[in-house]
């Protein structure tokens, strides 16, 4: 009961409430907008989030993922530009919608598929976190190293095209992370005597370096591509409609649970797997591809049920299961908080909290969805030539925050032209990410497991759970080789 | 069967040659990790004068990663090499961009780079935005007053609301005592 109020009270606040309908309003203008991200939106919202209260700041923050979920399937639906990765699927039959003239119809299927499979994504994290995080309490420095070797293997399918060039970007990640005063024995690592480098290099300007500033110079080193003109038309959806196609969203809501709750699967592969599944089973698959409100609703589902579910393994157990919850990791360790299974028995209301704002983001994203469905021409008409001078100046502000230091702007922009040169390379900027987070915590494991045992190694493999790390490990990378190989053949 | 002329122009241009992105990418990455491995971590990481076990040691983790990226470096050049890659539709975007818009934009990122303090964050986001309006060619005058009014507003958004103390301007400071 104490604890009952205990959460209410964290959670009963207007600020949580502005954070949330903030952030999915946040998510969808910049999900909307062809060109920028929500992992984009989440690094440069990052620096705004120092002064709030740690479930205002998280909850900002994941509105904002949930909200770019969604803004991502607009563009796809609209102008056939997949606003992220995972509504590529839903340009499948949303844009062949959009030019029979039902673009309306095709945007409201999207968002209430979007909505009841973030609901179903949202009520498997309650249940799932807390049951994984009382397993995670049995975990000591061995099983933590082995789980960090698993989660690494994430980093393959984070890599996009090229598993060589993403590990190697893993690799310069896990180098970055490594300068600073070393943990154990103090000594100066890499900091080539500056005393900015003292305190390990800070988060937000690699971040906001490595996903902001590459769009806008590549925007700069680009011909001026023409401005795209959008229009939303036709009729709505009729209820009669959609629960024809309510079957369809639960199945791609579980599909995308289940594979959200894998780290490093993500949300791309949720939505075509859903949409496979969807055309295999439909009376009409036929008509998918052409223009079917039932494929729509399965992408949707597909991508939208990862949302939740990616928070599993990361309140859960600490690990990210993408890039934009690997931020929120980072937001997680900003606000003196690490998840995991201590987060569960020590900040138990906390977690509470967030659980209660994460499901109301899902009833916020109605209001807001229909909102940007109603006003949405005005949104994504914002010329590129004038927001991005606006996203530069926000960038800049905001990596001055971090330590009022103009060093991490310079940091900031080095960074930049790094994820630039990555992004003219093919080398995903994700990787990077991954390495520059999980690197200090592969370390960390290591040492502490190390002083555990005196120098015995035999403790890596002392009991069941470590061993079922192991195989997951072996198994991951045995998966990721294989697929290299079969994508290997098919190029061939 | 022979190739037409516009068949076989079109596969010259598809494919990069043997100095394709992936090879130089490679040959980079490969360097770059030797100097790394070989002189950066034995100048610029110390080592304690006694450790527990050559795993604790505060060179272990960099030592691991730099060999990992100079073996894929080496895997990638000869991958590159093999299998040179295709070129990208969006590469056409990049070419013919004027050399003034590139300009324009690195002047832009060097005031928030060098004048950041001197200039204030009023004063730099006024000068880096109409530097980059001017970079996209933009002529309208109402555009050049958002450029003044941005700044301003999300100054004080930061300064005011966020608690951020962002720099006035060392050189403004400078002329109003003068």
């Amino acid at each position: 009961m104490e604890n009952i109020s205990e959460v209410l009270t964290l959670f009963l606040s207007i600020d949580n409430f502005m954070a949330i309908a903030a952030g999915v309003l946040i998510g969808v203008v910049v999900g909307a907008i062809p060109g920028l991200t929500a992992t984009m939106a989440v690094a440069l919202a990052l620096p705004f989030t120092f002064s709030m209260e740690p479930v205002t700041a998280i909850l900002l923050l994941v509105g904002i993922y949930k909200g770019g979920m969604y803004g991502g399937s607009i563009t796809a639906i609209l102008i056939r530009t997949p606003g992220s990765p995972a509504a590529a699927c839903t340009l499948l039959d949303g844009y062949p919608m959009a030019q029979q003239g039902q673009a309306k119809k095709a945007l409201k299927t999207a968002l209430y598929s979007s909505v009841v499979a973030d609901l179903i994504s949202n009520v498997a994290l309650i249940f799932f976190a807390a049951y994984l995080a009382k397993i995670a309490l049995n975990f000591g420095p061995p099983e933590y190293f082995w789980l960090i070797c698993f989660s690494l293997t994430i980093i393959v399918s984070v890599s996009g095209n090229s598993a060589i060039k993403g590990l190697i970007a893993a690799g310069l990640g896990i180098i970055i992370s490594t300068i600073g005063l070393d943990a154990v024995y103090g000594t100066q690592r890499l900091t080539f005597d500056n005393y900015n480098l003292m305190d390990r290099v800070s988060f937000i300007p690699l971040l906001i370096g490595l996903f902001a500033i590459p769009e806008v110079i590549d925007f700069y080193t680009s011909r001026v591509a023409p401005h795209i003109r959008t229009a939303v038309s036709g009729a709505s959806l009729t209820w009669k409609e959609f629960k024809g196609s309510l079957k369809t969203v639960i199945r791609g809501s579980v599909i995308g649970v289940i594979i959200g709750a894998i780290p490093g699967t993500g949300a791309t592969s949720a939505a075509f797997i859903s949409y496979s599944e969807a055309k295999r089973t439909s009376p009409r698959k036929d008509n998918f591809g052409k223009g079917e409100v039932e494929g729509v609703a399965a992408a949707e589902a597909g991508n939208n049920g990862v949302a939740g579910a990616t928070l599993i393994p990361l309140l859960s157990l600490g690990i990210p299961g993408d890039v934009i919850t690997a931020i929120i990791l980072g937001a997680f360790m900003i606000h003196g908080l690490t998840p995991g299974p201590v987060l569960f028995q020590e900040n138990l209301p906390l977690v509470y909290a967030l659980f209660c704002g994460i499901l109301v983001s899902s009833f916020v994203l109605v209001f807001v969805g229909n909102a940007a469905i109603r006003y949405f021409s005005i949104i994504a008409d914002i010329p590129k030539t004038i927001l991005l001078p606006i996203v530069l100046m926000f960038c800049i502000y905001g990596a001055y925050a971090v330590n009022n230091s103009t060093f991490d702007i310079g940091l900031m922009l080095a960074f930049g032209v790094l994820g630039f040169l990555f992004n003219r390379t093919g080398v995903a900027a994700a990787p990077f990410l991954i390495g520059f987070i999980l690197g200090p915590m592969f370390e960390d494991n290591l040492r502490r497991t190390l002083l555990i045992s005196k120098g015995d190694p035999t403790i890596f493999f002392r009991g069941p759970i470590a061993w079922v790390f192991i195989m997951l490990t072996v198994a991951s990378v045995a998966f990721a080789f294989r697929r290299y190989w079969i994508a290997r053949r098919e190029q061939a | 069967m022979e190739l037409s002329d516009d068949q076989s122009t079109h596969t010259a241009n598809d494919e990069y040659g043997r100095l394709n992105p992936n090879s130089l990418l490679g040959g980079l990455f490969f360097v770059v990790s030797l100097v790394f491995l070989f002189y950066v971590i034995p100048n610029y990481i110390n080592l304690p004068p006694y450790m527990q076990h050559p795993l604790l040691s505060p060179r272990f983790l960099p030592q691991l990663a730099g060999w990992l990226v100079l073996i894929l470096a080496f895997v990638l050049m000869v991958n590159g090499l093999l299998y040179p890659p295709k070129r990208e539709e969006a590469d056409e975007l990049r070419q013919g961009v004027p050399v003034l818009r590139q300009v324009l934009m690195l002047a832009a990122g060097a005031i928030y780079a060098v004048f950041f303090e001197q200039f204030g964050a009023i004063g730099s986001g006024i000068f880096a935005s109409v530097l980059l309006f001017m970079a996209s060619g933009l002529k309208s005058a109402w555009i050049y007053v958002l450029a003044v009014l941005f700044p301003v507003v999300v100054s004080l958004l930061f300064i005011h609301v966020l608690n951020v103390p962002l720099p006035v301007g060392t050189l403004w400071e400078a002329l109003l005592q003068f």
